[in-house]
């Protein structure tokens, strides 16, 4: 069961505990949860489909849709509220935050309901009561029977996650390895740098169907059946909403219909997606990727352009106390955002700004790309503004141009040529690092060949794809940098 | 009695600690040429800066035709300044942009200029300082002699009352000097007011009407020419004509 409560996560909770209890408190004061849904007609279900055959991508009449049988569920919760389902992917670790400030009305993901959790959310009964199997390759299926078979291996989990924890816990002179995605699991165990792989029982069953070389045996993990139990979220204090999805829940639950419908439903896509696992089959997800990633790329760097001219120019202003404090403020804000990861700016603007304004995930991914280059942006062209020699400034000033005539048509021009190299690496990094947005659930390329990793349970292809696709991109993109470069040359 | 051109009064500037200009009064009349000359080190380059406000004096009044530029905001200090063309010992003409560029950028920048006509005033200029063949080089590619006149025209562009010189020729090879000269005795010739700052001894005695010498922060002498050079008053001016002359 994923129980992943990470670190960034307690930072974002942190960062915003002034302001989120105020709204759950509210929805306390007066609950009228189920009426809101109701009234909105659209219920948005957040999940992290990396995790079949709970959710996952797959393709469906040619678009990339996600599917698995917490998908069903949520279908099922929709209808007998009367409202439609909208779907929001995000990553594992996102979720929760991404309830409490609004930008899912409930949890779909595979989340069993831990202490810890039931402090910040509301529960449904469970829905799903699973367990832990684990993987291995078939030709040692003769080596292993369960958990205390692996002595002196090692045994992998995904980090985070319940049954990672039993791995460590549970087992004696075995060594425990802990990946983030089940997809680098499973190669690590097919090419042998695992002995093991715990994994829920339907993704066990999900891999060994899909993969003639797994196999998987019984973990015998002591487990409290809290910890192996799938439940809904929803945020703290909606209690009507609960009551009214509990009685779904509870039909689902007496009439079998995870085992009897829900799984074989999955188990379909599963098929098709294993059908052609062949890369090129998937060009359409990695042309996604590649258009995502581009159109973040070349919007930041526009707006972060603009944003570190404007920051470069507030920190050259001189004078009275209002330019003296313009220079303060743009130099904080230029040390902060240098001093702090952008992974966490991406999920301070999605999650924070969004309590505000509700803004979709690529455009939150981009302002916050912007804000951060345009930081780096403006020590460049401080830079460049500073290699310009004074005399340039004298020269244009005794012919009485303007301080910001003289910026424009004489200083910045020369600053720009003479910081064009490192404003070119400052967009090739740009291409790369907009992979960070993957986190908000955006379809840049990393998100996408993940997507496709999890679908085809090919671990490299989809990696040995985006690096070329990568280097094709950065490639392109030096080469024009370059042309522009010379087009500057005046020699 | 016309108006002086250029009225300073009890100018004075410091660095830190160090007082550069200690107590100037002078006037610059209408036509005038001031050859300001001094030892390295006395004032020369700051006093001529002080005069277009580049630097900014730490003490007394500079008035340019009765408008003291101290008291005045930036806005109009820009427009002032339109009328004291400017050339550097350096030249600074701006390396991204061709020499009829160069000439055009302020008048099209800060008078409003229109292209058609910023372009033909600069092939005027430029035929002035016989360089209208190097109008689409850029700087890079002219000899200092040939860049140094460049800037002259991108002062005269702006159609300045007086014009200031810092040292115009000192970055030049010795054989380039003879052309940035000539045109600024022709300027002379053609009424202009100049002051120029300058180690050509020549120059000052042929062009200057007067001539002003600096040391230790004051003018120590004004003078015409004639009388300086043959009868230098004080033992400052002695000394320096002394190790020049030689
Ligand atoms: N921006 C400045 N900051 C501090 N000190 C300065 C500055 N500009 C000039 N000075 C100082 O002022 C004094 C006079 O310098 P200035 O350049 O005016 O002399 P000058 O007569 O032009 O000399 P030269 O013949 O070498 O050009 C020198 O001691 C110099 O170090
Ligand atoms: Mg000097």
């Amino acid at each position: 069961m994923k129980k992943r409560f990470g670190l960034l996560l307690a930072i974002i909770v942190a960062l915003f505990m002034t302001v989120v209890p105020l709204s759950t408190q509210h929805a306390q004061a007066a609950d009228n949860s189920l009426e809101k849904i109701q009234k909105k007609g659209v219920l948005v279900m957040g999940t992290s489909p990396d995790y079949p055959p709970y959710e996952f991508q797959a393709t469906v009449n040619g678009k990339s849709t996600v599917v698995g049988m917490d998908v069903q569920i949520g279908k099922k919760v929709a209808k007998d509220l009367g409202v439609k389902l909208k779907i929001k992917s995000m990553s594992f670790d996102s979720l929760l935050v991404a309830l409490q400030t609004g930008k899912i009305d409930m949890i779909i993901s595979g989340m069993n309901p831990t202490p810890a959790r039931r402090k910040n959310v509301a529960f449904t009964h469970v829905y799903y009561q699973g367990g832990y199997d684990i993987v291995i390759n078939k030709a040692d299926k003769a080596k292993y029977k369960n958990k205390d078979s692996f002595k002196g291996g090692t045994l992998g989990a995904q980090t985070g996650t319940t049954q990672y924890n039993a791995v460590k816990k549970q087992t004696k002179n075995t060594a425990s390895k802990g990946m983030t995605s089940q997809s680098d699991l499973i190669l690590a165990l097919q090419s042998h740098k695992l002995d093991g792989v715990a994994m829920e029982k339907p993704s066990a069953e999900a891999y060994t169907s899909n993969n003639k070389n797994l196999a998987a045996i019984p973990s015998d993990f002591d487990m409290s059946s809290d910890a192996t139990s799938s439940a809904i979220a929803f945020r703290k204090g909606s209690t009507s909403l609960v009551n009214k999805v509990n009685k779904t829940v509870d039909q689902i639950k007496k009439e079998n219909l995870v085992k009897k419908q829900y799984l074989p439903a999955a188990g379909k896509y599963l098929k098709t997606n294993t059908v052609n696992t062949s890369m090129g089959h998937y060009w359409q997800a990695f042309a996604t990727g590649v258009e995502y990633t581009l159109i973040i790329t070349v919007c930041s760097v526009f707006f972060g352009f603009i944003i570190g001219i404007l920051l470069a120019l507030a920190r050259t202003a001189k004078g009275n106390i209002f330019k003296t404090a313009l220079r303060w403020v743009s130099t904080a804000y230029v040390e902060f955002i240098r001093g702090t990861p952008m992974m966490v700016q991406v999920m301070f603007v999605y999650f924070g700004l969004g309590l505000f304004v509700n803004l979709p995930a690529l455009t939150s991914g981009i302002i916050a790309i912007s804000l951060n280059s345009g930081a780096y942006v403006a020590e460049y062209i401080r830079g460049g503004i500073n290699s310009v020699n004074i005399g340039q400034t004298e020269a244009a000033r005794s012919l009485g141009m303007s301080n910001g005539a003289t910026m424009r048509y004489v200083v910045l021009p020369q600053a720009l040529k003479n910081i064009w190299p490192s404003l070119g690496n400052e967009f090739i990094t740009l291409i790369k690092d907009s992979s960070i947005v993957s986190i908000i659930g955006v379809t840049e390329l990393i998100y996408q060949s993940n997507i496709v990793r999890s679908d085809t349970y090919r671990g490299v292809a989809p990696i040995v794809v985006i690096m070329v696709l990568y280097f094709i991109l950065t490639f392109t993109a030096s080469r024009i940098l370059n042309y522009f470069e010379r087009k500057m040359q005046h020699d | 009695m016309t108006k002086p051109v250029i009225e300073v009064e009890s100018l004075a500037k410091s660095f830190g600690d160090n007082k550069v200009l200690k107590d100037i009064t002078e006037k610059v009349e209408p036509g005038q040429v001031i050859v300001v000359i001094g030892p390295s080190g006395g004032g020369k380059s700051t006093f001529i800066r002080c005069l277009n406000l580049l630097e900014t004096p730490t003490a007394g009044k500079v008035a340019f035709e009765g408008q003291d530029l101290t008291t005045l905001d930036q806005k109009s200090v820009n427009k002032l300044r339109e009328k004291m063309g400017m050339v550097f010992q350096g030249f600074n003409l701006f390396p991204n942009m061709t020499v009829l560029e160069n000439i055009k950028l302020a008048p099209m920048k800060v008078k409003s200029v229109d292209d058609a006509a910023a372009t033909k005033r600069a092939h005027e200029l430029l035929k002035r300082v016989g360089l209208d063949d190097h109008a689409d080089s850029f700087p890079s590619s002219l000899s200092g002699g040939q860049a140094q006149r460049v800037a002259i025209a991108r002062a005269l562009a702006m159609d300045p009352k007086v014009m200031l010189f810092d040292e115009p020729t000192s970055a030049l090879d010795p054989e380039m000097v003879g052309e940035v000269l000539n045109i600024m005795q022709e300027l002379a010739k053609d009424g202009m007011t100049m002051v120029v700052v300058t180690h050509e001894m020549g120059f000052a005695k042929e062009v200057a009407d007067r001539i002003w010498f600096m040391a230790d922060g004051y003018i120590q002498e004004n003078n015409t020419p004639d009388q300086f050079f043959a009868h230098p008053e004080t033992d400052r001016a002695k000394d320096f004509l002394s190790k020049i002359l030689m």
